[in-house]
């Protein structure tokens, strides 16, 4: 019976093929209409780059000698005018000058050269750690303000509904505009930190709407067994209600933040250098517009998927006692 | 032990109609005696019960628990809940901790007891109501009538000086109603009082001191068990007993 099941499969599986196939080739044949040139090779040096930094002799003199370190060469240039010899330190390989030979101020020794990291990787650690930081802010705000919502107390819970429904009914790019350029300039924000703020208090609105109906799923016979037990509200919240609700909540809270990551592309409007900001500017010198959109878009994929792969094993281990 | 003066429980219910759950009830419960509470579904057994540990608020009257008055501003209601244990009908054990864990929470938290000190007690109830060898499971794995035991022991181990309990076999498939109810025929042997709400009218003979049966939120008899089940005095009482035997 299951062989049979998988049988019945292949042919479908073989329909899928074929139109990744056909999406692929379309995708050919457009490029080739509007004459679009791939340049793939031009991607890697936006990741990392070798740069090379140009030594030049500080004074003009001549070159007393020039000592082998490993794969350095140090320059000892006698200054005209007399005086203690200067050392100059340049890559052998990129040596432009010999022993004896007279240089002046400014001429052209060698080069230093060094792996720097690309504007590629360097949006990529910003857009990560902006995420990780509102996220983790946005989760304290969640569950600030879902424990408020369920708040007897109706200062509290209005105060809730308030922020929710503000945050909920207003899109996200115009919250982080008016958190920039209102907020951040009355209380003289950095961009970072403004951009970190809105992106915060957005997914803290979500957040604790999820904790909310993640509370209020557990059974109420839990929190009577651990008052019956003597356990205070508070206690009870601690020990027996949030650790069941956040098990439960773990799912959508996952999807909350892989959405975060996403959006979190929107504070490139205030010109926060992330992944999203550094693709932009990267096309402006580089002419790939469509590669690097593209290996942008498969950077955020691949920050997605890892996520949700943590946090896929980590809701498996916390199904444990199920 | 308890004193109950003039209780009365009155929920609101959803069409504006006002539910009498407890109304004015009045009865003591001496230290050592087990009451057995029966009546028809709806009756408000419940009600009072969780009323006698404050788990439901009441709207008037006194219940005074140990000398410590429940309605008095400065009582602390979480003390007296430790003195007073219960057990539900659906159990209610922590499904996200062991066995081991259900019982030593409440002893660490509530009752500041050292870690190696709660286990220790934890494992002696666990040995008494006959399940040791569960207590590193979670309560998931076990059967309704372990996972009940379990739920007795953890009320136990706060050490309280008074067990209630609200239909606990209610929720049971028949063949395990027997080991849950010798757990609690021996705790009433060693001199615990006990407050029990249940249909099992053979424990209610053999076990109880009093039967109180009630109706429509009210005590309507109070009388020993072999007084009550062979010569009930209320018309109402005779019906019910009618039905159920
Ligand atoms: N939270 C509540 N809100 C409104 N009405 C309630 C609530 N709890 C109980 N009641 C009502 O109070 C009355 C007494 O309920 P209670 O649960 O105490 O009865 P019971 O004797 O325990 O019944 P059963 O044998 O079915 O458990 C019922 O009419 C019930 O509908
Ligand atoms: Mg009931």
């Amino acid at each position: 019976m299951p062989a049979k099941r998988r049988a019945a499969q292949w042919p479908w599986l073989g329909l899928l093929v074929l139109i990744l196939v056909g999406l692929a080739a379309g995708l050919w044949f457009a490029t080739q209409r509007i004459h679009y040139e791939w340049h793939w090779a031009r991607v890697p040096q936006y990741f990392a780059y070798h740069d090379e930094e140009l030594q030049i002799a500080p004074v003009a003199g001549v070159v007393l000698r020039i000592n082998p370190t490993g794969a350095d060469s140090r320059i000892e240039i006698q200054p005209e005018g007399g005086g203690q010899p200067v050392t100059v330190t340049v890559e052998t390989e990129t040596l432009k000058v010999k022993a004896g030979e007279s240089v002046a101020e400014d001429a052209d020794l060698g080069a230093v050269r060094s792996w720097k990291i690309g504007p590629l990787t360097w949006g990529l650690w910003v857009t990560i750690w902006i995420s990780f930081v509102s996220g983790l802010i946005g989760m304290v705000i969640g569950l600030i303000t879902g424990l408020c919502r369920l708040s007897p107390n109706p200062t509290l819970r209005w105060l809730a509904i308030l922020y929710i429904e503000l945050i909920r009914g207003t899109p996200l790019l115009v919250q982080i505009f008016i958190f920039y350029f209102f907020i951040g300039t009355v209380l003289n924000l950095d961009r970072t930190v403004a951009g970190i703020g809105a992106l915060a208090l957005f997914v803290g609105a979500y957040v604790a709407e999820i904790i909310r109906a993640g509370i209020q799923s557990i059974p109420r016979g839990q929190s009577e067994a651990a008052r019956s037990l003597g356990m205070s509200a508070t206690e009870t919240m601690i020990y027996i209600v949030l650790p069941q609700a956040f098990k439960r909540v773990l799912p959508p809270l996952a999807g909350q933040f892989i959405s975060l990551i996403k959006d979190s592309s929107l504070v490139s409007v205030i010109a926060i250098t992330d992944l999203t900001k550094s693709g932009r500017e990267i096309i402006t010198s580089s002419f790939a517009t469509f590669e690097i959109w593209f290996t942008v878009a498969l950077l955020y994929l691949v920050v997605t998927s890892v996520l949700s792969q943590v946090l896929f094993w980590l809701e498996r281990r916390f199904a444990r006692s199920d | 032990m308890i004193k109950v003066n003039k209780l009365f429980k009155i929920f609101e219910g959803r069409n504006g109609q006002a539910v009498r759950a407890v109304d004015d009830v009045s009865t003591q419960i001496a230290k050592g005696e087990v009451v057995v509470i029966i009546g028809p579904s709806g009756s408000g057994k419940s009600t009072f019960l969780r009323c006698l540990n404050g788990l439901e608020a009441f709207d008037d009257g006194q219940v005074v628990i140990d000398g410590i008055d429940l309605t008095a501003s400065k009582t602390n209601l979480n003390a007296i809940r430790r003195e007073v244990g219960m057990v539900f009908q659906h159990f209610n054990l922590f499904p996200h901790k062991t066995v081991l864990e259900n019982l030593t929470l409440a002893q660490q938290v509530v009752r500041k007891r050292k870690a190696a000190e709660a286990e220790d007690k934890a494992m002696k109830l666990l040995t008494k109501v006959g399940i040791a060898e569960k207590a590193h499971e979670y309560p998931s794995r076990l059967s309704g009538g372990q996972q009940q035991r379990v739920a007795i022991a953890r009320a136990l181990a706060m050490d309280p000086k008074v067990m209630l309990f609200d239909e606990p076999t209610s929720a049971l498939d028949p063949e395990m109603v027997g080991e849950v109810l010798d757990v609690m025929k021996q705790l009433a042997k060693e001199g615990m009082t006990m407050a029990v709400v249940t249909h099992e009218m053979g424990f209610a003979r053999e076990v109880a001191h009093r039967v109180l049966f009630m109706d429509f939120g009210r005590i309507l008899e109070d009388a020993p068990p072999t007084e009550f089940f062979t010569a009930p005095k209320e018309p109402r009482a005779q019906t019910f007993l009618k039905q159920v035997l």
